[in-house]
């Protein structure tokens, strides 16, 4: 019950009105809210926030990620000389190669609980009951999942890149060498995030969402990498090359390969300007058909 | 005669205590199990229906323990508080899915009798999914009821219904009780137990605060005062003649006619009243007493 | 009720395990296998190398364990998370006929979408030697029927079933598989493997005897389905989430 904020003043005396008063103030438009979407979405899939259980596995993981990074910076600092190393033991680009399983397993933790919670608990219907869209709901939600994975995929790369430039790497070379991975992060970030969230958001049930994008994201590694291998073994180099678009990480790694010159780290890299056009307009189709199909599904959601 | 007997039960989870030390017996007709929200109430229906086991004491359906004993079934129907069913079957489907686990002859007629004792004939062969939340309580009770179990436990079965699917859901309750089977149902909803059951367990804290017939629970509880509402032809005169009286603690003139009179000792009031009337010519037109209620007992136990 | 199986239950699951988007998962791993098998067929023909690395490293290692993964949580699961399983318990049933008719329907789905196409996967790349697949076959029938009643134990003790079958598989037997020499005699998937061995003539697994493999596998049935009824005998289920 709301009543005027006057109070009768007699001498002293002032009643003060302390019931519920709406605000009539300013109030902040769909960009804010779009901010405060996203901001909120990258600290919890952090666990910043949030409990300190849900701090612990996303943590641990990033710990992980850095660990094998630390370790080849310790190498490279103290046994330059000594083995007469010249670059990073592991190349910029072929570290999220090598520790893609730690990188999938977070997609497939985080992805569910920034989509498929919404969806279970019906707490989508509170988001779209605000001044924002539902497309822009999505994105911001896909965007957080993104940068998180950015952030995990990045942050070893800058530790090694610290490390090799402590220890005496050509400045120049190391800088170039990493900013070409960093935008190689930055297309895997986006691949994962866009098939994780699909997944996702196709299931209520989290247990299902993890299993389906560990299952997505693993067997196609599994089966992209044999059937290269089975290729360069066969003199079929080709269908190497075309198999590499099967999984975000031959993909991405394809991509680097050809516009960086990065080391390849797979069989069968894509050469050539036909490969590479190829490559680029896979990554990009992988990215807007994702979102697209992600905008698709929740414009079926019921609210 | 079956009648269910919980003996010294107790129930924790680690360090909350969900029951403690209850003892009663549910035996034939309508039994309600009443309590604020986090009594216990569900707790108690599940240690009732074998999907707990008490931490002490015996739970026993004539004298056969309920706990790890799934013959005990037979003899059981449960409705849940939970919604979930099976969503991709239709009414028929699951009722019938319902009889032939129980290994009834005829499932489909068994199936078909119990939709239609709770009027979801029309429809029964629609997905479940398509369901309001009245139907699927009422093709829960129909899976309840397939087997005509002695015992019928209903955990807060009139959640979600509209007023007329509660009066059906009444009279189908009252109708099992006088058929003699021992139903108990829970909720934290006065009014619907009120009408149905005139025995009551009453649950507060994991405590067993009462059990009974709601109107002598009142009558025990004689350090609160009663109240009353007498409607006289002469209200000041009476009134002044009862606040002479040291069995009467208040009396108040009613704007809209009428006093209402705070008794202490009941007995003496009721033969002070009609005394008091006739010595001074007052005629009395009414006297209701107006908080033995279910709201006014409850109120009283679970008062901190 | 005396019966062993009950229809009625396992009608049931089929009905949970194909009403929902689980069911399509469970078709796309098969069709890969197969799929790839194609491919390496087309690219160098009948390899003996080749056709193995395909049937054990995608077959048995990953398709048979997550089609029996897939299929029985998707059978407990599901139905143990919402509470209707109620539905099931309060009956006077068995409790491991519960248990039987649904790893029935379980077992079925790890041979229709894990035995039978490495079956035919084997066929493809090399039609000249039948027991080359036929062994192979074996192993994953083996594996299926172990993987089965390991995770529908693991549906009735935990909420997080899918996430700890995953991680017994990724890193139990995936990672630590490989590195440890020891994980082998607790392996499923090596029992699988040297059970495939005799018959298809290959040698997957190193030490380790098709013999011991199958009073294993055996043992982990039984076991694991009796297991699996004792806890569902004591089931805690109140009415609240």
């Amino acid at each position: 019950m709301s009543s005027p904020p006057e109070a009768p003043a007699s001498r002293s005396a002032v009643i003060h009105d302390l019931g519920y008063r709406p605000y009539e103030g300013p109030r902040l438009g769909e960009r804010a809210v779009a901010r405060a979407l996203f901001v909120t979405g990258l600290r919890n899939s952090y666990g910043l926030g949030r409990s300190a259980r849900s701090k612990a596995f996303p943590m641990i993981l990033l710990g992980l990620m850095l660990l094998p990074a630390l370790i080849l910076v310790g190498v490279l600092v103290q046994a330059k000389t000594l083995l007469g190393l010249s670059e990073q033991i592991v190349p910029y680009s072929t570290y999220p190669l090598t520790t893609q399983l730690l990188i999938s397993v977070f997609v497939a933790a985080q992805a569910p609980a920034l989509f498929s919670r919404d969806l279970r608990f019906g707490t989508i219907t509170l988001y779209l009951a605000r001044p924002v869209r539902r497309s822009t709901y999505v994105l911001m939600r896909l965007a957080s999942l993104a940068t998180a994975t950015l952030v995990l995929v990045g942050a070893p790369l800058l530790l090694l890149y610290a490390g090799g430039v402590l220890a005496g790497l050509p400045l120049g070379r190391e800088t170039l060498r990493t900013l070409g991975a960093l935008v190689g992060a930055v297309l895997l970030a986006a691949c994962l995030a866009g098939i994780g969230a699909l997944v996702a958001s196709l299931t209520i049930r989290r247990g299902l969402a993890v299993a389906g994008i560990i299952v997505v994201l693993l067997v196609s590694y599994t089966v992209v990498s044999a059937v290269q291998g089975i290729a360069l073994d066969s003199g079929h180099e080709q269908v190497g090359v075309v198999a590499g678009l099967f999984s975000p990480y031959t993909l991405v790694q394809g991509v680097e390969v050809l516009l960086f010159d990065a080391p390849q780290a797979t069989p069968t890299p894509p050469s050539g300007v036909g490969d590479g056009v190829l490559y680029l307009l896979v990554t990009a189709a992988v990215v807007l058909a994702s979102v697209a199909l992600l905008l698709a599904r929740y414009r079926r959601v019921r609210t | 005669m079956t009648s269910l007997v919980l003996e010294h039960v107790s129930r924790w989870f680690r360090n909350v205590v969900a029951v403690n030390d209850m003892s009663m017996t549910i035996g034939p007709g309508i039994t309600g199990l009443l309590g604020p929200n986090g009594a216990g109430k569900s707790t108690l229906i599940a240690l009732m229906s074998g999907f707990l086991a008490p931490s002490a004491g015996s739970v026993t359906l004539d004298g056969e323990p309920l706990w790890r004993n799934e013959s005990v079934y037979r003899r059981i129907g449960l409705v849940p508080e939970r919604e979930a069913l099976f969503d991709y079957l239709t009414g028929r489907q699951f009722v019938v899915a319902n009889a032939e686990l129980h290994g009834l002859v005829d499932p489909g007629a068994a199936a078909a009798a119990a939709v239609a004792l709770v009027e979801m004939t029309d429809a029964q062969d629609r997905a479940i999914s398509t369901y309001s939340k009245g139907m699927r309580q009422r093709i829960k009770m129909a899976s309840a009821l397939v087997h005509e179990p002695e015992v019928l436990l209903l955990d807060e079965p009139f959640n979600g219904m509209d007023p007329r699917q509660r009066l059906h859901l009444m009279d189908l309750l009252r109708a099992m009780g006088a058929e003699g089977r021992t139903v108990l149902f829970s909720s934290h909803i006065l009014e619907e137990v009120e009408q149905v059951a005139r025995q009551i367990e009453v649950v507060v804290a994991g405590r067993h605060a009462a059990s009974g017939d709601f109107g002598a629970i009142r009558r025990l509880m004689t350090d609160r005062p009663n109240r009353f509402v007498i409607r006289t032809s002469d209200d000041r005169v009476l009134a002044s003649v009862l606040l002479a009286d040291p069995s009467v603690r208040g009396v108040r003139l009613r704007s809209e006619g009428g006093i209402e009179v705070e008794a202490s000792d009941f007995g003496r009031f009721s033969e002070v009243l009609p005394r008091a009337a006739r010595e001074h010519r007052v005629r009395l037109l009414e006297v209701s007493p107006t908080d033995e209620s279910l709201e006014s007992v409850f109120a009283y136990l679970v008062a901190p | 009720m005396s019966a062993v199986l009950s229809p009625t239950v396992s009608r049931l699951g089929v009905r949970s395990v194909f009403g929902r988007r689980r069911g399509v998962l469970l078709y796309v791993l098969p069709v890969v296998l197969v799929g790839l098998a194609a491919l390496v067929r087309g690219l160098v023909g009948d390899d003996l190398l080749a056709a193995q690395h395909t049937l054990q490293g995608l077959g048995l290692v990953v398709v048979v364990p997550l089609v029996a993964l897939l299929a029985t949580t998707g059978l407990f699961s599901p139905e143990i998370d919402d509470g209707s399983i109620a539905y099931l318990l309060a009956k006077p049933v068995r409790r491991h006929t519960i248990v039987l008719s649904k790893l029935v329907v379980a077992w079925g789905c790890a041979v229709a979408f894990g035995v039978v196409p490495v079956l035919v996967a084997g066929l493809v790349l090399r039609p000249s030697d039948p027991a080359f697949g036929l062994g192979f076959a074996l192993g994953a029938l083996a594996g299926g029927l172990a993987y089965c009643v390991l995770f529908a134990l693991l549906s009735v003790l935990s909420r997080h079933a899918v996430i700890i079958g995953l991680v017994y598989l990724l890193i139990w037997e995936s990672l630590l598989g490989g590195l440890l020499d020891g994980v082998r005699w607790l392996s499923v998937g090596r029992w699988s493997q040297a059970i495939a061995e005799p018959v298809a003539d290959v040698s997957l697994v190193d030490k380790l005897g098709a013999g011991y493999s199958v009073v294993a596998t055996l043992v982990v049935v039984v076991i694991g389905t009796w297991l699996t009824s004792r806890r569902l005998r004591a089931f805690n289920l109140t009415g609240d989430e």
